[in-house]
């Protein structure tokens, strides 16, 4: 019996239950929100443990063969189905790195948001549903596993209480929920015409149920594009973005960016590659429009983000850009371009992850929020800053830093497909892309390390390197290391999702 | 078993209920131990009848020839029944310790007893006169309880309810004045008793006729433009709201419209028709409509009886897609949304029971003094979205699946229509969530104070429903395929 790959999921669920639920007593029994040292202590050991055991545990599931457990029926013909496969492998593993970083660094972190309990709690709930939406067999379960990931990851953005904390919650509440009932529409339409909702490389599409209903499957197949794209950040649904990413305390927010919105990434891969099946919408006017949108999200966001002077902000206009890159690989239908999103999988969930934890140890030791009062930073925090600036170069993508793989094989990939003008302005619009993104990433690098004599003279006292908080640091440094190894040593990674795109193109 | 016992069924809560106010009870307690003692007693007698189909039917009496006031049980009514009669003692239970702040308890009791029975009637009608009688009844017995506190807002919204009711009726007389002389028979009979050698060349006028009693009929289920009377009639004691608003009366009106659709007109002579469309359209119009004004609303009650137009709206559209599986997915929502519904109006119930509070601003930070109540909300708010996991997505896959193999060609809208409502429940049930969980970090918890929980007679029903709700959202086959069998009996 495979059941003990349902363990990755079902521990952090209960840990974070229980979390969730010695919080509750605490606030029913009227204690204060200020933990004493002792019970922080205690809550991070606990927490920290089953981090570990988890991504052990979740790792060795899912590179232990290709497992499948059905857990029970649903419906009369829809079962809980779990089935690990390549992609589910590659995204759990990215999951568990991420999570373990973030988990460790908010040890330190969540010191000054308070209610820890509640954040490890929704946390480990998080790190569960995700696991279990990576190892889903089919469109249903992993639909399951989609909303209530939107639903358990909704507390960590209202997590400070203010009232633009909880806006932003709503935001990307309904946001999420409108995307996901476009992506049901698609689901009831697909489970008409095709043979199984089983995960199948290549699609289930059922060509003699499908004839003649083209029509009605490609609208199907837009909606859930659109629909799982909005939590991808996809230009239309992509507003709740910018807004519920910033007011997350920091390690949430590198989590969102670097994780959650992964998710729809996957949905997307699974919709299009492994249910309706990408001849479907090969030259079709979805594709097309889908290849449209993806460009203007990758340019619109890196625009808004070089105009943006908060500076997690920006962070999240850039994740919006960065995740279309990938969806913008995914669209072009060719295996290389498949590979170099793939990849950009992989690299973007360190990078991003890496950027947001910099901002968060700005935000913890001097409060500072905005581009303009990080000049000098670079005085004070040089170990932070250089994180943030290999990672910034990675996510540039200057070689041989992990961003220039992935955007590599994107380019080549477009060049490479029958997709008429996209051919070239795919590439050009990435090319721009890639100079905004320097351009909104790299002066903080630069008046970071050299304010300029006169800021010197007016903030001496600003000048000396200060302790940097180790338990920060340490995650921000395996982050940023695996954003450049990546690039020197790529070719594992890179001959993995190889395989990966061709078995699916 | 005897057929007489549905009669039994339908007269002893008729005449258990209008003794309470002629028995001489030495005290609350007797009389509440009383009430119960006859409403689980039915209860009983239902399941029993339900679990040993009687297969006659059983005449009560003769009004003239060929009219009669008679019962049967078929497959159809089985499902009402069963709503009824297991939700009845639940509702009860926890309006015994709501009505304490209510008044009037005698007559309240009275009434709400009597409405059991004349439910009941209606599930087990045999033919469309008697349906026709006791939804006419219907109507009757629930007045006074809107009328309860006698507040010049709910003198109003009785008198709107009758006028809306008796309009309604006088739609489905005309409706069942043409039964009587194009069917060959009165009885409710699978596929429809029209005589079409007949009907001949009056087609249209038959459809008309039928559109028109379909829309006499849709004003108990609050069909847009008639469901005026079920937001207004929220000034009610929350377990009539709960009970009849949500649950047995507007399905009541569900029900009779399938009677109509499936038994007496029957759906070979309506699919595909212009009256087929024509009664979409008003569906798919109230779905969309409902949510909409749930989601302006700021009164918690009708805010939910909002979302219980659109709800109901779910299920005459299974039924107007006039297949067996639309038939199926209409009573798989009759159920599920039975449960969802009755729970979130309890929930609303206990808050307005402990705290006096009936809008939606007012409850912030209320889901930690109540947190029993808000959890099982919460649930039931989920549910109700369709969030996997729970029943009411099971139900909306189903309306789905039936309308995307359905070959009318508004049916696909329906399906953009069920999701749009979706997305307007999750806006307006999380709103509430979000606000009684998490109120802002300066939110003033001292100004909760001396708000609790309710006690364990307003928490059972509670917990009953959050187990069902899971339960049937995660094991729901057996239902299902009992109910496709019964659809497709009936078609």
């Amino acid at each position: 019996m495979n059941m003990w790959i349902f363990l990755p999921v079902l521990l952090p669920a209960v840990a974070g239950i229980t979390l969730l639920a010695a919080s509750f007593r605490g606030h029913l029994a009227g204690k204060a929100d200020g933990e004493s040292t002792q019970a922080r202590r205690t809550l991070h050991t606990f927490t920290a443990a089953v981090l570990v055991l988890t991504a052990v545990l979740a790792l060795l599931a899912a590179w232990s063969g290709e497992h499948e457990v059905t857990l029970f029926y649903l419906m009369e013909d829809i079962p809980v189905y779990f089935h690990i496969d390549a992609v589910g492998r590659l995204f759990v593993t990215v999951v568990s790195i991420v999570w373990l970083c973030v988990g460790f660094y908010s040890f330190t972190y969540m010191e000054h948001e308070g209610e820890e309990k509640r954040f490890f709690g929704f946390f480990l709930l998080v790190y569960a549903v995700l696991i279990a939406l990576d190892f889903s067999g089919n469109l249903v379960t992993m639909y399951l596993f989609y909303e209530l990931m939107t639903l358990c990851s909704m507390p960590l953005v209202l997590h400070n209480g203010s009232r633009e904390a909880i806006m932003a919650a709503l935001k990307y509440l309904f946001y999420s929920m409108c995307g996901a009932y476009l992506g049901l529409f698609g689901i009831f339409c697909l489970y008409h015409y095709c043979d199984t909702l089983a995960f199948t490389a290549g699609g289930t599409l059922n060509n003699a149920a499908a004839s003649g209903h083209t029509g009605l499957l490609l609208v199907a197949v837009f909606a859930m594009l659109i629909g799982f794209g909005a939590k991808a950040g996809m230009f239309p649904l992509h507003a709740w973005l910018p807004a519920a990413h910033p007011v997350a305390p920091s390690p949430a927010s590198a989590a969102l960016s670097g994780i959650i919105v992964k998710s729809g990434v996957l949905a997307v891969i699974r919709v299009v590659f492994y249910i309706a099946g990408p001849d479907l919408i090969r030259g079709t006017w979805v594709q097309t429009v889908w290849m449209t949108l993806t460009l203007i999200t990758i340019f619109m966001g890196s625009l808004l983000a070089f105009r943006e002077p908060v500076f997690k902000k920006r962070l999240a206009y850039s994740t919006v850009s960065q995740v279309s890159y990938i969806l913008f690989g995914l669209s072009v239908l060719q295996p290389e371009a498949m590979g170099g999103a793939l990849l950009h999988v992989v690299f973007h969930a360190f990078i991003k992850c890496a950027l947001f934890l910099t901002a968060g140890v700005f935000i913890f030791k001097y409060g500072k929020t905005r581009v303009e009062e990080l000049d000098g930073i670079g005085k004070r925090l040089p170990k932070t800053l250089w994180c943030y600036t290999f990672a910034s170069l990675a996510l540039i993508g200057i070689p041989p830093t992990s961003g220039f793989i992935s955007k590599w094989h994107l380019a080549e990939g477009a060049l490479a497909a029958p997709v008429g003008i996209f051919r070239y302005l795919g590439p050009v619009v990435l090319l721009i892309s890639a100079l905004l993104t320097a351009g909104y990433l790299l002066p903080v690098t630069v008046r970071g390390f050299l304010p300029g004599r006169d800021w010197q003279t007016e903030h001496r006292a600003e000048t000396i390197p200060e302790k940097e908080p180790v338990g920060m640091l340490v995650p921000l440094l395996v982050l940023a290391a695996l954003a450049v190894l990546l690039g020197l040593f790529p070719n594992p990674v890179i001959s993995y999702v190889t395989d990966l795109a061709a078995t699916l193109l | 078993m005897d057929p007489i016992i549905l009669a039994v069924a339908v007269l002893l809560p008729v005449f258990g209920g209008a003794l309470i106010p002629l028995l001489p009870f030495r005290s609350r307690r007797q009389m509440l131990i009383y009430i119960e003692a006859v409403v689980l007693l039915n209860t009983v007698l239902v399941l029993t009848a339900l679990l040993n189909r009687p297969a006659d039917g059983f005449v009560l009496f003769h009004l003239n020839g060929k009219l009669s006031i008679s019962f049967q049980l078929d497959g159809l009514g089985t499902v009402f029944a069963a709503i009824v009669s297991l939700l009845w003692p639940l509702a009860t239970l926890y309006a015994f310790e709501y009505m304490t702040h209510e008044g009037h308890e005698k007559y309240f009791f009275m009434f709400y007893t009597i409405t059991y029975g004349i439910t009941l009637g209606i599930a087990f009608a045999e033919d469309i006169v008697t349906m026709y009688c006791f939804y006419e009844m219907l109507t009757l017995v629930t007045l006074p309880l809107i009328l309860h506190t006698l507040s010049r807002e709910a003198i109003l919204a009785g008198r709107t309810y009758l006028y809306y009711s008796l309009g309604g009726a006088a739609f489905a007389f005309i409706g069942m004045i043409f039964i009587l002389n194009y069917g060959s028979t009165a009885d409710f009979t699978p596929g429809g008793v029209l005589m079409l050698a007949k009907v001949g060349d009056s087609q249209d006028l038959l459809l008309l006729i039928y559109v028109l009693c379909f829309l006499g009929f849709s004003v108990k289920a609050a069909m847009f433009p008639f469901g005026g009377w079920l937001p207004k009639a929220g000034v009610a004691p929350t377990p009539v709201t709960a009970l009849l608003h949500a649950v047995a009366v507007v399905k009541a009106g569900a029900f009779t419209l399938m009677r109509i659709t499936y038994y007496s007109f029957g759906v070979s002579f309506l699919r595909g028709t212009w009256a087929q469309t024509v009664v979409m359209v008003f569906v798919l119009i109230t779905i969309v409509y409902g949510c909409s004004r749930a989601l302006k609303e700021t009164h918690l009650k009708r805010r939910l009886a909002y979302s219980t137009m659109s709800n109901l709206s779910y299920i005459l559209f299974g039924v107007v897609l006039m297949s067996p599986l639309g038939l199926t997915g209409a009573l798989c929502h009759m159920i599920f949304h039975a449960v969802m519904k009755i729970c979130s109006f309890f929930c609303a119930g206990a808050v307005i029971y402990k705290s006096g509070r009936n809008y939606i601003h007012e409850l912030d930070g209320m889901g930690r003094k109540m947190p029993k109540v808000f959890g099982a909300f919460t649930v039931s708010a989920f549910a109700l979205m369709g969030v996997p996991g729970l029943c009411g997505f099971i139900s909306k896959w189903n309306l789905a699946k039936a309308a995307v193999e359905n070959p009318h060609p508004l049916a696909i809208f329906g399906v953009a229509a069920l999701l749009i409502s979706a997305l307007l429940t999750a806006i307006y049930m999380l709103t509430i969530v979000v606000r009684a969980f998490f109120p802002g970090k300066d939110f003033d918890y001292h100004t909760l104070d001396g708000i609790t929980d309710p006690t364990w007679k307003m928490l059972l029903p509670l917990g009953i429903f959050v187990v069902l709700m899971v339960l049937f959202g995660l094991h729901s086959a057996p239902i299902v395929s009992a109910l496709s069998k019964l659809a497709a009996a009936a078609v």
